[in-house]
């Protein structure tokens, strides 16, 4: 059945057809709009949920670290401010290998108060042990939150699934949204093997002493290592069952490129436009989408980029005093190859601000005509 | 709970922390390792009580203006609170932790004040099953009449065969009433009596009464106390105007004649030559002291040589007297030797040394020979095992003979009033397990207030009471953050023109408003009183309060064992206990 929905609202349906049992958030713009289409269905009676209001985010997530513990599925959503007051509790899901499935629409942290895209807010907590995947579009958006539960439940880890502020939170698009029947066969009701029982009620995330934590630590990397693959398959899955992929990368117009731009959320959408521009006037130009920021998938994307000799990335984040997080990411993927490529680091669209054909127009074209970055980071579109 | 789990490898771990079998047992999970408990301590002043009186329980009731109770809860352990309010040498109030604070807590003033006020309160015999055996007392004195009160609060009927005329022996013959007025003594005795206790006056064993004639007694306590003065053994102690200081205060007390006045030279420094020297005064004399050691080494209470000081008697250290010289039969100069101190002797006190030349005589008209008193047992039987001046008893005040106890002066050193006290209790207790064939040992040590050795016949007559671990309270457990300093409550004293005039009483008793402000400094070291700290600093609110015996008790679902409770109670009534694993 297509509709056309918000990538707020592609959230909730993803959430109605995931059959998730318990859902507590806090709202704030731009996330606002999931929570009060998921509490309306839990009103009516669409999603037979228990909907948890309460006083924080931090609250939130602690709420459903519980409800999940005890076997249910469960969902929340953020942004921004929102996701920076749960850093703790991130820790605490992804540590109890909870499988839970969070949204973040990308907003600006403060100050100046801003409320529009960025990815500083989910790029700040890559080290929390979340899986995290960032969206182009709201049909993406929506069979994300499907596959999410399944890569979640499957390899014990909680992700985060990633969308723009506005961008695709408040734009609205045609999207497919599949009948339940197959949901349910693509996500069927999942046993946990530890459940939180009051018949037989035992002590979660307790003392660990330096005998056992590393080893906790390292399961959970292994957990992560294994993601790459469970996601891949599951797409792959997903895609027998209803048509369409996404993939964890997704490379355009590749083939014979001499450079590679790397994008990530709607800025993605843009660039096709512009690659499309530019290699109707012979320029030797692909476009890397990278979905799986966490884990990062390092061997695809070294398979993608080998034998590229540039590499433009775009972030829309800045780790302040390196610089953008995607670029670092793609540069210490080649760090020990033989053969590399020049990475070009581009900062762009902070706190919102459009990321234009145009602006990605300059950025390719920087790293057309140099041979090497005389920069270490290109600021697009900054008045000086 | 199962031994320790070690794992060899990351592969036989689970995923996360999680306990490996069921939590029921601690709700809280490995959280909590310790977990807190309420548990009563020891105060110091408990502890250091030779008659075991609960003194942190009392004092708290007086704070709550519950003065009955409190004289009832004294009298639980100690039938004398008036007369030890006024004459016991307060090892409490020498123990007290608000000592290190500021001031040591008048424990003392505020026993007698209960006991003051309660003068016109009857006192309430327990309705207890009699027991059939019978319980002779030989000598009616406060340790003695201890006995006798305890064995007959355990249902026991209880004879006191006193030798002299009149009951309370050292209390009432050696004491004189300006430090224990004669209505007070009276007040406690009948109030003893109320219990059916039978007073039996002028009757002496070993003249009157045989030991023949107690058989059909099933125990005998023998409290006949030491009223045998020393002598110097010099010269001249048999001329008129020499006496005992026994004889002088017990012919005061009685109202009968001291055939001694004008300059006595009084010799010794124990609260009996004290005693003598006022009340020599109080008769007119002009009496003075001689001590062969220096003040530090004095035996008698610092108070009473203060106040001895402040009436105007002389004391004169390092003196001793080596003859009494008499003119036609009757003394008329001391002849002495200055002294000096040297090595310490087995009291651990520096004994004095003559030092050569150095005789000297003062004029006087009676001589006083106040060096202390010695049991007469020359009335035992030989089956009574004596060693020198004393009875031999064992831990338990029995003697060689099975059905004999013993306790008081007639067996220890320690000659005082609560000591003495003390005795009778634990020879009531001892009696009563002889006859019920209980093992006196182990109830002995089941009762044990503090380490020191004061038991408790509280505990004794109900396990549930006092349930108090013997742990003693020292100050650096306390968290003062919660007291304030305040000085300790004075008391009046009568001035010392009106002493000289007669035998009124020195300090006046608290007024009540002074009586409750003193009672509220105590710390009640180790002793719920209800402060509620813990209930209010529970950051889980699982300090739960019910109104049982135990007011209040934790909730081991929800305490997290932070420990803030313990910190916070601010006299150590919480203990930490380790988690079960």
């Amino acid at each position: 059945m297509k509709r056309v929905l918000s990538g707020n609202k592609a959230v909730a349906y993803g959430v109605m057809l995931s059959r998730v049992q318990v859902i507590s958030a806090y709202p704030i713009t731009p996330q606002t709009t999931i929570v009060e289409e998921l509490s309306r269905f839990c009103a009516v009676g669409d999603l037979e949920a228990k909907f948890i209001k309460v006083e924080s985010e931090h609250s939130a997530m602690a709420s459903i670290i519980a409800s999940s513990l005890t076997g249910s599925r469960s969902f929340t959503a953020t942004s921004s401010h929102g996701l920076a007051l749960m850093h703790e509790m991130l820790h605490w899901a992804a540590g109890g290998r909870l499988p839970l499935v969070m949204v973040n629409v990308n907003r600006a942290l403060g100050p100046g108060w801003n409320i529009w895209t960025d990815q500083g807010d989910s790029l700040s907590q890559r080290d929390t042990g979340w899986i995290q995947l960032y969206c182009e579009d709201n049909q993406e958006v929506l069979d994300t939150i499907i596959q999410a539960f399944r890569i979640a439940e499957t390899v014990s880890l909680p992700v985060m699934v990633v969308l723009d502020a506005f961008f695709l939170s408040h734009t609205s698009e045609i999207v497919d949204i599949p009948p339940q029947e197959e949901v349910d066969a693509f996500l069927p009701i999942f046993e946990r093997q530890y459940r939180l029982d009051a018949r037989e009620p035992r002590a979660y995330f307790g003392l660990s002493s330096p005998d056992y934590y590393m080893e906790f630590r390292y399961k959970m990397q292994r957990a992560m290592e294994d993601s790459v693959r469970v996601a891949k398959t599951l797409d792959e899955e997903f895609g027998r069952q209803f048509g369409r992929t996404h993939g964890i990368l997704e490379p355009y117009r590749c083939e014979d490129a001499e450079l590679v731009m790397v994008t990530s959320g709607t800025v993605t959408s843009t660039s096709r436009v512009v690659i499309d521009r530019l290699r109707e006037e012979g320029v030797k130009v692909g476009l890397l989408k990278v979905k799986m920021f966490r884990p990062f998938p390092m061997d695809e994307i070294k398979r993608v980029l080998k034998g590229i000799g540039k590499v433009g990335v775009i972030d829309r984040n800045i780790s302040f005093g390196h610089g953008g997080i995607f670029a670092q990411e793609i540069r210490s993927a080649f760090c020990n190859e033989d053969e590399r490529p020049m990475v070009f680091g581009f900062i762009m669209g902070l706190g919102g601000r459009d990321v234009t054909p145009d602006a990605i127009e300059d950025a390719i074209k920087v790293t057309l005509h140099n041979e090497r970055p005389m920069e270490e980071i290109y600021w697009i579109g900054l008045k000086r | 709970m199962a031994g320790k789990i070690i794992f060899r490898g990351e592969s036989e771990m689970p995923l996360f922390p999680v306990s490996s079998g069921d939590m029921r047992w601690n709700r809280t999970g490995t959280w909590r390792y310790i977990r807190p408990k309420y548990e009563d301590k020891t105060p110091p002043c408990n502890a250091a009580c030779p008659a075991g009186v609960d003194i942190a329980g009392f004092i708290g009731l007086v704070a709550e203006g519950r003065y009955e109770e409190a004289w009832h809860l004294v009298r639980e352990e100690n039938p004398f609170p008036g007369v030890c309010g006024r004459v016991c040498f307060h090892p409490c109030v020498s123990s007290c932790n608000r000592e290190h604070y500021d001031e040591a807590l008048a424990i003392n003033a505020l026993e007698r004040f209960v006991a003051d006020r309660a003068l016109a309160l009857e006192p309430k015999p327990p309705v207890r099953n009699v027991r059939k055996e019978k319980v002779a007392v030989v000598g009616s004195g406060p340790s003695g009449l201890s006995c006798a009160y305890h064995a007959a609060k355990m249902g026991y009927p209880v004879t006191v065969f006193e030798e002299l005329q009149q009951s309370g022996g050292i209390l009432r013959m050696g004491i004189p009433p300006y430090r224990l007025p004669k209505d007070i003594l009276d007040k406690e005795i009948a109030d003893i009596e109320a219990y059916g206790v039978e007073i039996k006056t002028g009757v002496r064993l070993g003249t009157e009464l045989t030991f023949e004639d107690l058989k059909d007694y099933g125990a005998i306590y023998l409290a006949t106390g030491a009223h045998v003065s020393r002598t110097l053994n010099i010269p001249g102690e048999d001329l008129d105007g020499v006496l005992s200081g026994l004889d002088v205060l017990r012919n005061s007390n009685l109202g009968k004649e001291v055939r001694i006045g004008g300059r006595v030279a009084v010799i010794g420094g124990g609260n009996t030559a004290l005693d003598s020297a006022r009340a020599l005064l109080r008769l007119g004399g002009n009496p003075f002291i001689l001590y062969r050691r220096s003040r530090n080494e004095m035996p008698a209470f610092d108070e009473e040589i203060s106040e001895a000081l402040e009436e105007g008697i002389e004391i004169r250290y390092l003196v001793s007297p080596t003859e009494i010289i008499g003119h036609e039969g009757r003394v008329t100069q001391l002849a002495c030797v200055e002294m000096e101190l040297g090595e310490e002797d087995e009291t651990g006190r520096r004994s004095p040394v003559p030092i050569p030349d150095s005789r000297f005589t003062i004029d006087v008209d009676g001589v006083v020979v106040a060096i202390g008193e010695e049991s007469d047992l020359a009335f035992l039987p030989e089956d009574i095992r004596v060693e020198g001046t004393m009875v031999t008893t064992d831990t338990a005040a029995r003697t060689s003979r099975k059905d004999v106890f013993a306790g008081g002066d007639i067996v220890t050193l320690h000659r005082t009033v609560a000591h003495a006290i003390g005795f009778g209790k634990l020879a009531a207790i001892s009696i009563d397990c002889a006859l019920r064939k209980r093992d006196v040992g182990v109830v002995l040590q089941g009762i044990q207030v503090g380490e020191n050795g004061s038991i408790s016949v509280a505990k004794y007559l109900d396990e549930l009471a006092r349930r108090r671990a013997p742990h003693v309270v020292v100050y650096e457990e306390l968290n003062l953050a919660y007291f304030e300093h305040q000085a300790r409550s004075e008391r009046a004293r009568a001035s010392v023109p009106e002493r000289a005039t007669d035998f009124r009483e020195v300090i006046a008793g608290f007024t009540e408003q002074k009586a409750v402000r003193e009672a509220e400094r105590c710390f009640s070291c180790g002793v719920c009183n209800d402060c509620e700290n813990c209930y209010v600093f529970c950051p889980d609110l699982c300090v739960i309060i019910d109104g049982g015996v135990v007011r209040y008790r934790i909730n081991y679902d929800y305490c997290k064992g932070c420990g803030i409770c313990i910190a916070e109670c601010p006299r150590n009534a919480l203990s930490v206990e380790k988690e079960a694993k």
